[in-house]
C-alpha cells in the first residue's frame, strides 16, 4: 500500500483554534476517545472539505479535499492524538470514488447478502467470522 | 421445449447433490506483530491447473486498496461481485482471524490450492503470502506465511 505520496504529522501545524478541541483531547488522553465534532473541528481548522468520517481499526478516517481541492485522506488516532494526512494526485484512480459514490464500488459485507455462487460454497450456514 | 426441460431437470438433479455435499470448514489466520495498520487479506482458491477458481474471504472493506492484493486483483480485476457476502474488517497485527464457511467437499483432495494475499498500508505488498493444498490429510496442520502471516490452519 504505497499509494501515499506524502505523510506528515500535522499536529504541530494546527492553528491556535485547536484549543477549541482541548476538552476532547484531554478525554482522549484518559482513553475516553474523541467525539466526531472534535474531529470535524480539526478538519475545519485545516481548511478541509469533509466527505466522510468513519471509524476504522480504532482510528478516525477522514476523506475529503484540502484547500487546493486535492483529494485528501487523513487518519487520526484518538488515543495518541496523532494526525497523518495523505495527498493523492489529481489523476489518481481513487478519484473515481467521486463519480460513483464513496462506497458504490465496495463489496457487500458478510451477513448482508449470500456468498457468491462460485461453486466453492454449499447452501448451508452463512459465514461466521471472529477476530481474536 | 420438452427436451430443454428434461435437460434442465437432469442438470438440476446432478447439481443439487454436489451442492449438498458440503461441510463447515474453519480457516484460522494468525498475523505477526509486524507493527503496522490492520492487514487486508484475500483468501482465494485456484484449481488443479492453477487458474483462479473463486474467493473464500476478503478481510478489508474498501475496494480502492484491493489492487495491493496483487495476485487476487490480477485474477479478478478487483470485481466486488467476487466477494459480495464474504467480506469483513481488516485484521490487526498479532490478531487471529477465524472464519467458518460451508465449503464444498469437492474442494478437498482434488488438486485445489488455497492462497492468501496480504497488504498493509505504508508497508510492502505480500501476494501469495500462503499457498496450501486443500487435502483432508493437511487439515489441522499450521502452515507458515511469508511476511505478515504467522501461520494458517484449516480445520474440518
Amino acid at each position: 500500500m504505497r499509494k501515499i505520496l506524502t505523510a506528515l504529522p500535522l499536529i504541530a501545524l494546527l492553528p491556535a483554534g485547536m484549543a477549541l478541541a482541548d476538552d476532547d483531547y484531554e478525554k482522549s488522553s484518559r482513553g475516553e476517545g474523541m467525539s466526531r465534532d472534535a474531529v470535524m473541528q480539526i478538519a475545519r481548522e485545516n481548511g478541509w472539505t469533509v466527505h466522510e468520517i468513519e471509524m476504522e481499526d480504532g482510528r478516525y478516517e477522514i476523506e475529503g479535499r484540502d484547500r487546493d481541492g486535492r483529494k485528501i485522506e487523513a487518519k487520526l488516532d484518538p488515543a495518541t492524538q496523532r494526525l497523518i494526512t495523505s495527498d493523492y494526485d489529481d489523476d489518481d484512480e481513487d478519484d473515481d470514488d467521486d463519480d460513483y459514490g464513496a462506497s458504490a464500488r465496495n463489496p457487500a459485507p458478510a451477513g448482508t447478502v449470500a456468498p457468491p455462487k462460485n461453486g466453492l460454497f454449499g447452501d448451508g450456514a452463512p459465514p461466521k467470522v471472529q477476530v481474536n | 421445449m420438452k427436451s430443454l426441460l428434461a435437460t434442465l431437470a437432469l442438470s438440476t438433479a446432478l447439481t443439487i447433490p454436489a451442492l449438498a455435499s458440503a461441510q463447515p470448514v474453519t480457516l484460522k489466520t494468525t498475523l505477526n506483530n509486524y507493527g503496522g495498520d490492520g492487514a487486508y487479506l484475500a483468501l482465494y482458491v485456484t484449481d488443479p491447473s492453477g487458474a483462479y477458481a473463486g474467493s473464500l474471504w476478503m478481510a478489508g472493506g474498501k475496494s480502492k486498496y484491493y489492487e495491493h492484493l496483487r495476485d487476487w486483483y490480477r485474477a479478478t480485476g478487483g470485481d466486488p461481485t467476487q466477494i459480495n457476502g464474504i467480506t469483513g474488517a481488516s485484521v490487526g497485527a498479532g490478531r487471529t482471524l477465524e472464519i467458518t464457511l460451508d465449503l464444498a467437499d469437492a474442494l478437498f483432495d482434488a488438486g485445489y490450492t488455497l492462497h492468501i494475499d496480504a497488504a498493509v498500508e505504508d508497508m510492502r505488498d505480500s501476494p501469495n503470502e500462503v499457498a496450501v493444498p486443500l487435502t483432508t490429510e493437511g487439515a489441522g496442520t499450521p502452515v507458515p506465511g511469508r511476511r505478515y502471516v504467522s501461520d494458517f490452519t484449516y480445520d474440518m
